[in-house]
């Protein structure tokens, strides 16, 4: 941007204040362990752009959804790929969250003051194997059914609700129209909506605590 | 060319390999949305009605196909009617037994030789022309060949 055209809306957004306060702020002498949670954050960028391309054509139906998943990586330009993006780095942030969170409890970044990052962190773990549980049944292959089927029978040998938490993830006894409808709802809507608040909370504690120094031997 | 320090090197490093990413992004990204227009549906596509033996000089004949029409990823079949006319065995016309007027089925009377439709009696030549009643145009044609005694119908024009 111009320095124009910055000072211009400087005057009247104070965006310089923000801008330095993520981009010029200290940080300590780190390492690469440290570009984890960026990693993280770009795959959740293409998550989201990905994502919000696939609903163009994919239709949540048992009638549709496989011939749509069909369409998308056969018909379209570009279709395999976009999907293939999808598919792949939904595998790379499960991955890339857990090296980071190994990274964190390595360091000991967990303690005082981070401990609500920590905190916000394991929702955002938890969520993303939620997108995971819940994307895996959007093609509706036989893959797709046959996983979702065992993934969600593990709930019924809770103790005591059991019976009422599988009927609640499948939104019947088995798994049907519903079920797939539901998930869907819950991929798109639920969990991004989630998501995108904890990545916020997440980086404003990034930002205000600053970054913790790699601990030194014997600390 | 003034050497560039660290910190600038590192600064433009970071704009450019954002802008790649960036990049990787948006040309699939269009590329995917944009292709469901690119794809034509102009191309003739024949359709295999049946053997031209079996159209008698002088009468039109009716051939029945199915056809699987794909938009998107939904196929619907539907059936064509196609009255095949021909006056000399060689030069072959295809006519839709569509009635002009408002969609009714015409049918071959042999022995009036027109196309009479019964819903509120438009009746056509043997060549499709409007005879009488309301329809307000001809019945209409589709290109039509004919390969190897096989005759062939395209529903595009
Ligand atoms: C969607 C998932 C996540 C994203 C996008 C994300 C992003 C980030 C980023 C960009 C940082 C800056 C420092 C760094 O990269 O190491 C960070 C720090 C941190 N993250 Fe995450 N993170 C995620 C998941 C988690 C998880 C699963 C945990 C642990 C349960 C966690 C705990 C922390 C903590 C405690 C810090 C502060 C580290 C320090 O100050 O040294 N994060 N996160
Ligand atoms: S529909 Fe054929 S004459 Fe009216």
């Amino acid at each position: 941007m111009s320095d124009r055209v910055g000072g211009w809306l400087d005057e009247r957004t104070g965006w310089r204040l923000v801008w330095d306060g993520v981009f010029l702020r200290q940080v300590p002498k780190v390492n690469w362990a440290y570009t984890l949670g960026s990693a993280t954050l770009i795959v959740v960028v293409n998550q989201i752009i990905t994502g919000i391309l696939l609903t163009i054509y994919y239709v949540p139906s048992v009638q549709d959804a496989y011939a749509t998943v069909d369409f998308i990586s056969h018909d379209l330009t570009a279709g395999w790929l976009i999907r293939g993006m999808h598919h792949w780095g939904a595998s790379a942030m499960v991955l890339l969250v857990g090296l980071h969170m190994v990274r964190v409890i390595y360091h000991g970044a967990y303690k005082f003051p981070r401990e609500i990052t920590w905190l916000s962190g394991v929702g955002l773990l938890v969520l993303t194997l939620a997108f995971g549980f819940t994307g895996y049944l959007l093609p509706w292959d036989q893959k797709a059914y046959w996983a979702t089927v065992v993934g969600t029978r593990m709930l019924e040998v809770t103790p005591l609700i059991g019976d009422w938490a599988l009927r609640v993830a499948r939104g019947g006894d088995d798994l049907s129209a519903v079920t797939l409808s539901r998930f869907y709802g819950i991929h798109v809507w639920v969990l991004p909506a989630i998501l995108l608040l904890l990545v916020g909370l997440h980086l404003y504690l990034v930002v205000r605590n600053g970054i913790s120094a790699p601990p030194k031997k014997g600390e | 060319m003034a050497p560039m320090d660290r910190r600038k090197f590192l600064s433009r490093a970071t704009v450019a390999i954002a802008a790649a990413i960036g990049i990787g992004w948006a040309v699939p990204g269009v590329a995917y949305v944009l292709s469901p227009a690119k794809k034509k549906t102009g191309e003739a596509e024949w359709i295999v009605l049946g053997a031209a033996d079996r159209v008698d000089i002088g009468t039109p004949s009716l051939f029945k196909a199915k056809v699987t029409k794909t938009s998107g990823w939904v196929s619907t079949e539907a059936e064509v009617a196609v009255y095949v006319v021909t006056h000399d065995g060689r030069e072959f016309r295809g006519f839709s037994n569509v009635c002009t007027h408002l969609g009714c089925r015409v049918r071959w009377v042999a022995d009036q030789n027109e196309f009479f439709c019964p819903c509120h009696n438009g009746v056509f030549s043997v060549d499709g022309q409007v005879v009488a009643g309301p329809p307000p145009r001809g019945l209409d044609e589709f290109p039509v060949k004919v390969e190897d005694g096989q005759i062939f119908v395209s529903l595009e024009a």
